[in-house]
């Protein structure tokens, strides 16, 4: 009864599926259920056919099946499958047979059907509900309610209106719903003033806090003047949740007339307010606001500072660079951060020019933090400023001005930084330098020239020079630097060698491989072997490689696998690549004892996902798994998979 | 300044931590949330209910946990073990016995004084349960797929906005540095113009709840089987029916389907498409196991199963006219070439941590703004994942209008925007 597997189109209507797992077939239209033979289901059936009925009815279902479904309104097990198809069918009999249910029913079956007259907003139900808005059953009046609400209809709002101080406690919260809800419909269908009218009504009346709140919002939105006093007054509230409000319709509600009067809020709101609102401003994007936010970025308590430094970044452009600046060199560190990070983001005309202007003339950590701008901003035109301040005599400034300059300088720049790399002025020059010419090369757009550059720097350089280079060509990548790093591997000083291995081995383009292969049968250094041929079976999994050649890898791996870990990895890739070669492959080593298990696992997996397409394969292979005397549970998987290949599930 | 402050501490952490590899997420609090001492003075305290924690939820209620300033005071659960599990993790937590735990949801809702509710109960229960928490006046965390229909993603939506609640759908991806740069890449053009969006289904199959055999009913107060169905249609007790992941995700008419992942990936895709706040408007039933949507820019979605770099779960792809990039959650990415890093180091962050996400949640509950995640943005995530299985049921070529929400002149397709609660539920 459960756990099948069966395709989507099945799955949906196939009501006992508990799972299902299958869905790389191409579709097909659903099934055509005949309507009569649903509807005699519906009168003769067992309850779960009667419930599968009712959602085959809910998607073609007619006015010939309501009778029947009408029926069912009254079946405290089956009501609610009922009400899926009448809900869903369109055409009026639906609405007539819940109106008649409404009649009869009591407690949750008739809260159940009222609801649904809700749902298909019924405007032929008003009377009805409004009856039953007095109802002894306090949750068939609140469902009454909420019903009334969405149907909207004048009747019906009258209603609500006039039981909304009059209801029950239990009862009147629903009733406040009801008339929100009308409101909503009322203001989407522009009729502002009579929406604006329900809100106040309600806020008129005692119902609960957050129906007070919803109501606040809906005044708000559906006035047409006033609102930003509306919202200034929910400001100044002591209550956290009113303030709240004000704070969602401070970003909700457009235009300049509440801009202009948050800016002039901000100096009333009390300081555990001001980031809040600050926050608010700065969502509404508005220019209007900016020198409000730069007088609130220079001083005052850190939050509201941070709430304006970030608005700044949003929203000041050049303007606000100079207060942002000071900010970043602020003794306040969180202060400090969040105005850099204003100003690596920041977007406008002018920005990168303003810091430019700015370094020329900026000193100590001023000028260490436009270094590290002009970088994270990638300002080409800093870059003289930075050449001289690569040479400044402080440590810091030359490394932070090393590294800005590995995010701006051009191929014919590139000659100065491999320099840097190779001549440092300073011991302590050397790893910026290298980290900087990393960052450089990988963004050069003719990697080869770039690569040959580097290598050709690296020959007669030290050791630790030659690594550099080796890792910075890795980064590069393209042939220049496949060759450089694939010599590197044979090279006869141990570290260049390690390092060439390494990063061959990491080598992310299919090209690698036959170097690796090559490498793996041919290494001095069985190290060596093993590491090139993982990083050759890596490139077999991970690559995008059309599936022959990612087989042909597999084979080659395994012929050159001395050991059983690697002859594993070969089994992953095979996993990843059904199909009937790599099921053979993995089969191939169901003899090995070291093997065994995974392989079987491997077999399993590859027969899991063909198991629909190439039943014999998967029968034939299962068959092996079984014959090469694996354990009970991977047996028992093997049988199961040959028992669906024979369809026998 | 040396050369470690190239970047701030945010950017650091967004941009470079574990780029050797997967490292634990660090936490970020604001200085703001804590007092002097770093204790979280009360006023900036947020009090935070749980409603329906299994595994899933006890991970991210964790991550809450972690918080400064959350306290965590009560736990809505049918299921007596898991009530008390959660208890004994919360008192153990603060070292004392005040965590409540209540079987119905309307009792914790009905405490003015929690703040927040993590939602974390089946995706059956998901939008109901959510709707109720905003109407309640709750800020909401709710786990994903937050709905089972169009006509939920609808209604999800318009009450957050009514009640003016913060919502943030549990799709913790939009707050992992990975994801969002290559997010942004898309959307700020440096891909040039974009033109294909791949997503992941993890399956399109759907995971379809059925009428098991009747069993003896276990006492309420162990498990409550009628406010475990909640909204779903009636069926009698069968324990094979206890896994609240799987009941009813789909609302048993088009199933899970692409809806399972898609919450995240299509999610990542209408992101980088700058299309929060709308839906493709053409789908194509599955050909091949690959689905095909437009949207009215132009830009194809395709849902795939196939054919993906090898970066973990999850995995989106968006390809445009200059350039392309493809992430997953190993926290990798793979770009088509390394000139659109511009020189920085994307933070690694494999294992998708909800962290991030959760600390966004709490901010945007004290500054009243929208998280990443929130209602508007997940109802369209989730329309468009909906609008999917539809074509993938009725195996057809569909139309959507996603400014009327509805299928312009498909009443086939229109009846299965949505399906009737079990009464008395309601939203």
């Amino acid at each position: 009864m459960h756990g099948y597997i069966v395709p989507l189109k099945w799955a949906c209507l196939a009501f006992f599926a508990l799972t299902a797992a299958v869905g790389t077939g191409s579709a097909a239209p659903p099934p055509k259920f005949d309507e009569q033979q649903q509807i005699a289901v519906l009168q003769t059936g067992e309850p779960q056919e009667k419930a599968l009925a009712c959602k085959r009815l809910a998607v073609s279902g007619t006015y010939k099946a309501v009778p029947a479904l009408a029926r069912l309104l009254a079946d405290e097990q089956l009501s609610s499958w009922a009400r899926i198809a009448l809900e869903a069918i369109p055409d009026s009999a639906a609405d007539e047979a819940l109106r008649s249910a409404a009649g009869t029913l009591k407690g949750r079956l008739l809260v159940g059907v009222i609801n649904s007259i809700g749902v298909r907003r019924d405007v032929n139900s008003v009377e009805l509900l409004v009856g039953r808005l007095g109802d002894s059953d306090a949750e068939v009046a609140a469902a009454s309610a909420v019903a009334l609400g969405r149907i909207a209809a004048p009747a019906a709002i009258k209603a609500l209106e006039s039981s909304l101080a009059q209801s029950p406690p239990a009862v009147r919260p629903s009733v406040a719903q009801g008339c929100i809800l009308a409101a909503e419909r009322l203001l989407a269908a522009g009729n502002v003033e009579e929406a604006a009218r329900l809100y106040q009504a309600v806020l008129r009346t005692e119902v609960p806090k957050p129906y007070q709140l919803a109501a606040m919002r809906g005044a708000v939105v559906s006035q047409k003047a006033g609102a930003t006093p509306a919202i200034l007054g929910y400001l100044r509230s002591d209550d956290k949740d009113v303030f709240a409000v004000g704070l969602w319709l401070a970003r909700e509600i457009q235009g300049p007339e509440l801009t202009a009067a948050l800016i002039a809020e901000l100096k009333n709101v009390p300081p555990a307010k001001q980031a809040a609102v600050v926050s608010a401003l700065a969502d509404r994007n508005d220019p209007m606001a900016l020198p409000a936010l730069l007088d609130a970025a220079k001083a005052g308590p850190a939050p509201v500072r941070i709430a304006a430094i970030q608005a700044l970044g949003k929203v000041g452009g050049a303007a606000a660079v100079p207060v942002l600046l000071t900010a970043a060199i602020d003794q306040d560190q969180a202060v400090a951060d969040k105005a850099i990070d204003a100003l690596t983001d920041a977007k406008g005309d002018g920005i990168s020019e303003a810091l430019v202007q700015q370094l020329g003339n900026a000193e100590g950590k001023l000028r260490n933090v436009l270094i590290q701008l002009a970088g994270a901003r990638y300002i080409t035109a800093a870059k003289p400023l930075l050449l001289k301040a690569a040479d400044d005599a402080n440590g810091d400034t030359r490394a932070a001005a090393v590294i800005a300059l590995g995010a701006t300088i051009d191929q014919a720049e590139l000659p100065w930084l491999i320099a840097r790399v190779t001549k440092p002025p300073r011991p302590e020059d050397a790893q910026p330098a290298q980290t900087a010419l990393r960052m450089a090369a990988v963004r050069m757009p003719d990697r080869e020239a770039c690569a040959q550059m580097v290598r050709s720097a690296a020959q007669g350089g030290s050791v630790e020079q030659r690594i550099a280079a080796l890792e910075v060509l890795a980064a590069v990548g393209g042939q220049v630097a496949l060759e450089s790093v694939a010599a590197a591997a044979k090279d006869l000083q141990p570290e260049i060698q390690d390092a060439g291995s390494r990063l061959l081995g990491e080598w992310m383009s299919v090209d690698a491989a036959p170097i690796l292969l090559d490498l793996a049968k041919t290494a001095g250094d069985n190290k060596y072997k093993i590491r090139a041929l993982r990083g050759y079976i890596r490139i077999a999994r991970q690559l995008d490689l059309p599936g022959p050649q990612r087989l042909a890898m597999c084979r080659e791996a395994l012929a050159a696998a001395q050991r059983p870990d690697e002859k594993r990895l070969v089994l992953d890739v095979l996993r990843r690549q059904a199909g009937k070669a790599s099921l053979d492959l993995a089969a191939g080593l169901l003899s090995d004892p070291a093997l065994k298990k995974d392989a079987a696992q491997a077999v399993l997996a590859i027969a899991e996902k063909i198991v629909d397409s190439q039943k014999q394969l998967v029968i034939d292979a299962t068959q092996r798994v079984i014959d090469a005397g694996v354990d009970a549970d991977l047996a028992s998987k093997a049988k199961a998979l040959q028992a669906q290949a024979r369809g026998g599930r | 300044m040396g050369v470690g402050s190239y970047v701030s501490r945010r950017k650091f952490l967004r941009w470079t931590a574990g780029a050797a590899g997967a490292v634990a997420a660090p936490q970020l609090v604001p200085a703001s949330a804590l007092g002097k001492d770093g204790a979280v003075a009360p006023s900036d305290r947020i009090t935070l209910g749980a409603i329906g924690i299994g595994n899933r939820g006890a991970y991210v209620l964790n991550c809450f946990l972690n918080e400064p300033d959350v306290r965590f005071v009560a736990v809505a659960e049918v299921k007596k073990a898991r009530r008390e599990a959660v208890k004994k993790m919360a008192d153990a937590k603060y070292g004392n016995d005040e965590c409540k735990t209540y079987r119905d949801l309307r009792e914790l809702l009905a405490r003015p004084d929690i703040d927040a509710v993590l939602i974390a109960t089946g995706p059956n229960w998901h939008a109901t349960a959510a709707i109720m928490a905003a109407e309640a006046g709750k800020d909401v965390y709710c786990e994903k797929p937050c709905t089972k229909n169009i006509s939920q993603s609808l209604a999800l939506a318009a009450a957050f906005r009514r009640t003016a609640r913060v919502f943030q759908a549990g799709t913790q991806r939009r707050n992992l540095p990975h994801f969002e740069f290559a997010v942004q890449l898309a959307r700020t053009g440096k891909l040039g113009k974009l033109h294909t969006m791949y997503a992941h289904p993890n399956g399109m199959a759907t995971v379809q709840s059925g009428w098991e055999p009747a069993e003896p009913e276990p006492d309420k107060d162990d498990v409550d089987w009628d406010l475990y169905l909640g909204p779903a249609a009636w069926r009698p007790f069968n324990k094979k029916l206890l896994n609240g992941f799987h009941f009813e995700k789909g609302g048993g008419l088009v199933g899970g389907g692409i809806l399972e992942w898609g919450s995240h990936c299509v999610d990542l895709c209408q992101w980088a498409n700058d299309a929060d706040h709308t839906a493709p408007v053409e789908y194509n039933p599955p050909e091949d196991g690959i689905i095909t949507a437009r949207y009215a820019n132009g830009v194809k979605l395709i849902v795939r199963e196939k054919d993906w770099l090898p970066l973990g779960s999850c995995p989106v792809r968006f390809e445009g006219e200059t350039g392309w990039v493809e992430a997953g959650d190993s926290g990798k990415l793979v770009l088509s070439s390394p000139a659109l890093l511009a020189g920085r180091k994307v933070a690694e962050i494999g294992g998708y941590p909800a962290t991030f996400h959760v600390r966004e949640f709490l901010d945007c509950v004290k500054t009243r703004a929208k998280p990443k995640a929130n209602a508007d943005v997940a109802c369209y995530a989730h329309i468009a994942c909906h609008a999917a299985n539809i074509a993938c049921f009725l195996g057809r070529k569909l139309t959507y209008d996603p400014v009327k929400n509805e299928f312009p002149g498909d009443e086939e397709a229109n009846r299965l925007r949505s399906e009737a609660l079990r009464e008395p539920w309601r939203i």
